[in-house]
């Protein structure tokens, strides 16, 4: 018998959350990083379930572009912490308050 | 000595709590909802079927589920996208050509302490207006990570 589909938003709804509490409550940017890409998960999640649910396999389909997207975020994020922390010695998005150094 | 990981105390719990919160109003919105029973896919290959609509052939699966559409110009939008994400991480991460380092930071990013200490302790405005821990600290090297 196959999973109902509240138990798959549950899930999704609890690795969004998980990923918000990162964003919310540290200031390290690779956390942060981190945070983002579990937010993406969820929504992969959501996609995944809902193909499921309608037999509809454009879901699917689109959660993988969404993954590749979320490669190229990372990608880039990772160098953005990269020169975060040439210039400031520290990862702390918080103590990144100058846009010209 | 070593460093292990530590649990992180210095946290922000009240913006914390607003995460918490709106995990259980999307926890309550869905164990409430009502949905039917899933559909499901009948018989046939899904991945075959997600290989054949990522290049537009959906006339050519064999005995896939056909409910789905094109996603040829997503794809190539992607590929796009994914090419410039490669070369923009590559000039960010691209050294200028008068610092010498050009390869990884294999010291945690910390120059040795005779080679950089003279340069940056007088002429980095951004590490003095943010109190971070400079190259004159005497124990940085020891605290790798923690922030």
């Amino acid at each position: 018998m196959a999973i109902l589909s509240e138990f798959y938003l549950l899930l999704s709804a609890a690795v969004f959350s998980i990923g918000l509490y990162g964003i919310l409550t540290r200031s390290n940017a690779l956390v942060f990083l981190m945070s983002v890409e579990l937010m993406l998960n969820a929504a992969n999640i959501n996609l995944v379930a809902f193909s499921f649910h309608y037999g509809n396999v454009t879901g699917q389909v689109f959660s993988l572009f969404t993954m590749a997207l979320a490669a190229a975020e990372v990608a880039i994020g990772i160098g953005i912490v990269l020169v975060l922390y040439r210039n400031f010695e520290d990862i702390d998005v918080t103590k990144a308050a100058t846009m010209r150094w | 000595m070593t460093t292990r990981p530590r649990l992180v105390t210095d946290v922000n719990y009240r913006n914390g709590a607003a995460a918490v919160a709106l995990f259980a109003v999307m926890a309550w919105t869905f164990v409430t909802a009502q949905f039917p029973a899933p559909l499901g896919f009948g018989e046939g290959s899904i991945t075959a079927t997600i290989g054949y609509a990522m290049f537009d052939l959906l006339e050519q699966v064999p005995d896939g589920h056909g409910e789905t559409e094109g996603f040829l110009v997503a794809f190539l939008v992607v590929a796009v996208v994914l090419d410039a994400a490669l070369d923009g991480a590559v000039m960010l991460a691209r050294r200028e050509e008068d610092d010498s380092v050009v390869t990884a930071l294999a010291d945690g990013g910390r120059r040795a302490l005779g080679a950089g200490a003279a340069d940056e302790s007088g002429s980095d405005p951004g590490d003095a207006g943010s109190g971070a821990a400079g190259p004159d600290a005497g124990d940085a090297g020891t605290d790798g990570g923690e922030s």
